[in-house]
């Protein structure tokens, strides 16, 4: 019973890292339909930033979360250059000369990375040092809560944002139609940026609850990570905030169930497979809108 | 027109990558030339071994990609062996070709195969490497058929050396590790063992092979067997299985890169027993888990405490020049695997690739590694250190013979 | 018309021979001295390489859906061939004929897992498409981790080496010639009308899902076949080899050379095969170079080098022909002929 119970708690804390970097690659995939494949190693350009300066907030006595704000920045920086740089000449050349690109940004990144920050992985500074509690005969984290409680924040946040604003309502117009938006005053180019510093910074967030729970940074982790966050992105129905939360905490679940109960050598095989059964039944995935194609 | 002004621009730059890329370079020529006339001097004077006998030797690893920790380690081993021995009085000197580099294989299979062809321009006497088996056995197969000496540093996979007379390895083949860490379980009073194995990867599959096939025959119960994949992040599902099975004693095969993940997490879950690894440990980060790593093991082919002059000669220079972060077992072995193509060259009495083998065959090594004999397959048999932790840094703990004492 | 085809064919047929000669002199004769063998193996690798990029192409190219699993069909023509070889290793068959074999039975098993994977995943499309075809090549490569027969997660080492590089020339050949034959065909233009617009095709009354499913399975028969040479040239494989990241790579080619164009393909695969190893001399840039040149491409020519534009023997001979009598330059004739 108690290993059923650490299995739940484990599979929403992977679930969560999933959501929020999944989080990421909904926001752009929603407003310009081009998945950023890069959006993995703006992770890992998070999680090396905090790695140098989570060291330096505490030699000078500050709160070693403030770091994630420099990581912010630094992710949020990049981000937009590689916007700027690489995708925005291709825009309208097509949707696999914008995948080809992004995957090329994606290799570009974590080399390098590799030139820069060295081979040898890294250890982060724990940013928190929370206790565990003994929960039901099970233990729980008290970051797994941490965690859980930033993903649903950012969720929310993102919603009330993408709804409410009059940038947000600017966002969701961009991909319906670009000329009519922009025959209404949008700058579709200052949208995407902004997108992408959205992107970019949510990254920064993910890598910081990345690393308090994995406490490494490695020039590759972003594709590794990268991959599955998206597989949940598409899970939960790309483009859709609440279904990137959904989609994680469905695929975090489903991983360490299915190492613990099922055949651990084919969890992999078996996520895989919850996505291309959902995406047969429902191709928008399990929260997207359906979207009729016009003939 | 500028369209086409740039597709003829691109034409021209890919037919230039193309000629450089068959090319293989042609200031290797000269090298190659003059590679040439010093073997057909040696052959000559070969028998006297005189002082311009010079050993070509090429080496491979992994360079790039995620594990190019390993390729640093290399390449920094190689070039102090080489400054060692060249500044030493030895008769025999040694020359890394490729300028001095060692040739990547990004740990993938058709580029470890490229490396190999195009080290064999610059005709090498004998080729060091790799670091896996994947990437190592394809090239053993190339340097059985070219009658190439090939001394594989890291290949565990016992196939390897099967392949040829002329392949030869200088770390241990997985069923020794695995064999060595259930002896040590036995020897801790361990009763109820689990393992955790990388099922895509040779080394941790022939490690918990040897292990668990020695463990029941030692009278341990196996009370769970875990299975990851080499880019897992996440062991707490395994590890709380591992501790909800009762387990004492926690095997984990597998190399630095997810080592301070599993024992974070499986201390993290509860699991208070000892936690064992193979050499694929040495050069893991303990930075902020140093209490962590209490209570656990590894076996490696030196420890860096060992008192032994090669040791220490190597792990104070190494550490000097290029610090710790690269210092693993990685760098030992190709370290070593200079050292053990010099002594081929003495006791077989010249450079040549033939009277390397002649050497290397049923040779006694004295390095860092150890002490070792290579059987007549040429793999090694060699005694184990046992490393655990203080304060997350390595200690020596102790020394098993080959016969397990 | 028809009489044009056959001079064409054998103009053609001709300049293949000439090239084959070419090489065969070149490495035969041993003016390359040493590095023949360094050279040999590079043009072995772009040969495997060229028929799986191809493949792909007709996926996107032809049917303009992209697949990011092109190596799970490569993977399962690699290790069935590795098996089916293995099995018969000892049963006094001529190399020639064993070689043939694996390359089939690489070939059939791939094609029928690209039924199988191409009837559900192709009620998708576009993106969607994309990352079904990822999570099938995932799938596999997990289930070849999985099985005992394929060495589990170790490496399969053993493998006969049949992958001789002039047969490999005269598979490459032959394959890129169906290939080509294909698209030229009744179900190549059919493949062509459902890309342009499927609703329009299915309104004249052509069974879309056939053709595309169809489509999908020759391009995944022709990937098995390039798995399967590459299953004998390597000797040795572990299922990683067959991740994302090679899925990506031969994307990228076909992406690079053209997409449309099996020119395009052959010329894309031969340039990123060789790419990393002209890149050697950068030693630990090697990949950051590699990764900054494919997005310089991307950037300044973003639909691929070629375009759609095809090489033809025929038209560069007439061209030729025809700058001995107005002296023009035949350069700007050849990449002016988009």
């Amino acid at each position: 019973m108690s290993l059923f119970i650490q299995s739940i708690i484990n599979g929403l804390n992977q679930g969560a890292i999933y959501a929020l970097i999944a989080l990421g690659y909904t926001m752009v995939y929603g407003i310009i339909r081009m998945i950023n494949f890069a959006h993995g190693d703006f992770i890992m350009v998070g999680a090396y930033t905090l790695f140098y300066t989570v060291p330096l907030m505490i030699n000078y006595g500050m709160p070693a979360w403030l770091a994630v704000i420099i990581a912010i920045v630094v992710c949020v920086v990049v981000g937009v250059t590689v916007e700027v740089v690489a995708y925005r000449p291709v825009r309208n050349a097509g949707s696999m000369t914008a995948l080809i690109t992004a995957l090329a940004m994606s290799l570009f990144l974590e080399n390098l990375a590799m030139v820069l920050f060295g081979a040898n992985p890294k250890s982060v500074t724990a940013i928190f040092d929370l206790p565990s509690i003994d929960f039901l005969g099970a233990k729980l984290q008290c970051k797994y809560l941490l965690t859980i409680a930033i993903g649903l924040i950012m969720m929310l946040g993102l919603q009330i944002f993408v709804k409410k604003t009059k940038l947000g309502k600017a966002m969701r117009a961009v991909p319906q139609d670009k000329q009519a938006s922009t025959l209404l005053g949008i700058n579709v180019n200052k949208i995407i940026t902004t997108t992408f510093a959205i992107g970019s910074g949510l990254a920064a967030v993910a890598a910081m609850m990345y690393c308090s729970t994995y406490p490494r940074c490695t020039t590759d982790m972003g594709s590794m990570m990268g991959l599955k966050a998206f597989i949940a992105a598409v899970l939960g129905g790309i483009g859709s905030i609440p279904g990137a939360m959904l989609g994680g905490i469905i695929v975090g679940l489903v991983e360490i169930f299915v190492k613990v109960y099922v055949a651990p050598g084919w969890y992999e095989a078996i996520t895989y497979s919850l996505l291309i059964f959902v995406l047969l039944i429902k191709p928008s995935g399990i929260l997207g809108k359906n979207t009729g194609e016009k003939v | 027109m500028k369209k086409k002004f740039l597709s003829i621009l691109l034409t021209a730059a890919m037919t230039a990558a193309l000629v450089t890329g068959c090319g293989g370079g042609t200031t290797s020529e000269a090298t190659a030339d003059s590679g040439e006339t010093a073997s057909a001097e040696t052959t000559e004077s070969a028998p006297t071994g005189e002082e311009d006998n010079i050993v070509r030797i090429g080496v491979v690893c992994a360079m790039t990609g995620g594990s190019a920790i390993y390729g640093e380690g290399a390449q920094n081993a190689v070039d102090l062996a080489v400054e060692e021995i060249n500044s030493s009085d030895s008769p025999i000197k040694v020359e890394i070709v490729n300028g001095g580099k060692v040739v990547d294989d990004a740990k993938d299979s058709k580029q470890a195969v490229n490396a190999y062809n195009s080290l064999i321009p610059e005709s090498p006497e004998a080729v060091v490497g790799s670091f896996f088996s994947s990437v190592t056995l394809p090239m053993a197969e190339l340097a059985n058929e070219q009658n190439m000496l090939l001394l594989a540093t890291g290949a565990t996979n016992y196939k390897v050396t099967l392949i040829g007379p002329t392949i030869f390895r200088n770390c241990f083949i997985d069923p020794y590790q695995g064999k060595m860490a259930a002896l040590f379980a036995k020897d801790q009073g361990a009763s109820k063992v689990a393992i955790i194995y990388a099922k895509d990867d040779d080394y941790s599959n022939g490690l918990k092979d040897a292990f668990l096939e020695n463990a029941e025959a030692n009278g341990l119960e196996i009370v769970y067997t875990g299975e990851c994949t080499t880019t897992d992040t996440d062991f707490t599902a395994q590890a709380s299985q591992a501790v909800a099975s009762g387990a004492d004693f926690l095997f984990y095969p597998c190399f630095l890169d997810t080592v301070p993940l599993l024992v974070q997490q499986a201390r993290d879950a509860g699991f208070e027993g000892i936690i064992m690894g193979g050499d694929g440990w040495d050069g893991s980060d303990t930075t902020g888990l140093e209490s962590y790593f209490d209570n656990c093991y590894f076996t490696n082919h030196y420890s860096s405490e060992d008192t032994a002059e090669a040791v220490q000669n190597f792990v104070t220079k190494y550490t000097e020049k290029y610090g710790s972060e690269s210092l693993n077992a990685c760098a030992a072995l190709y370290y070593d695997a200079i050292y053990m193509l010099v002594q081929a060259a003495k006791a077989g009495g010249g450079t040549d690739t033939a009277s390397l083998v002649k050497g290397m065959t049923g040779m006694t090594f004295t390095g860092v590694g150890g002490t070792f004999t290579l059987d007549e397959n040429g793999d090694p048999e060699k005694s184990v250190a046992i490393n655990t932790y203080e304060n997350g840094e390595v200690k020596w703990f102790k020394t098993l013979s080959p016969e397990g004492k | 018309m028809g009489k044009e085809k056959k001079i064409s064919y054998f103009i053609n047929a001709v300049g293949v021979l000439v090239l084959f000669l070419l090489l065969y002199a070149l490495f035969q004769s041993g003016v390359l001295g040493v590095r023949t063998s360094y050279l040999k193996g590079i043009c072995t690798t772009a040969c495997y390489t060229i028929i799986m990029v191809t493949s792909l192409n007709l996926l996107v190219g032809f049917m303009g859906e992209f697949s990011l699993g092109h190596a799970g069909f490569m993977s399962v023509g690699a290790y069935a061939s590795a098996v089916v070889t293995n099995m018969l290793a000892d049963a006094g068959i001529p190399n020639l004929l064993l070689f043939i074999i694996a390359l089939l039975v690489g070939g059939c098993c791939a094609a029928v897992t690209g039924v199988l994977v191409g009837i559900p995943a192709l009620r998708l499309r576009g993106d969607y498409l994309a990352i079904v075809t990822v999570a099938f090549a995932e799938i596999i490569r997990v289930a070849f981790c999985n099985f005992e027969i394929t060495g589990g997660g170790r490496t399969m080492s053993g493998i006969a080496k049949l992958s001789d590089f002039y047969w490999c020339f005269w598979v490459t050949v032959v394959c890129v010639s169906i290939m080509f034959l294909y698209t030229r065909s009744r179900f190549g233009r059919t493949i062509v009308a459902i890309r342009e617009d499927y609703i329009a095709a299915s309104a004249s009354g052509i069974n879309v899902t056939f053709y595309k499913v169809l489509n999908f399975t020759i391009s995944a028969f022709f990937a098995g076949v390039g798995g399967a040479m590459y299953a004998h040239y390597m000797t040795a494989m572990i299922p990683t080899n067959f991740n994302f990241a090679y899925s990506a790579e031969m994307l990228t080619e076909v992406i690079i050379g053209g997409t449309g164009s099996l020119t395009g393909s052959i010329i894309g695969a031969a340039f990123l095969s060789a790419l990393p190893e002209a890149m050697r001399q950068f030693a630990n840039y090697r990949m950051l170079a590699y990764s900054v040149v494919l997005v310089l491409v991307m950037i300044f020519k973003p639909g691929g080098i070629f375009g759609k534009w095809e090489f033809s023997l025929t038209r560069a001979l007439k061209k030729l022909v025809h700058f001995g009598r107005d002296g023009k330059k035949p350069a700007e004739q050849m990449t002016g002929g988009e």
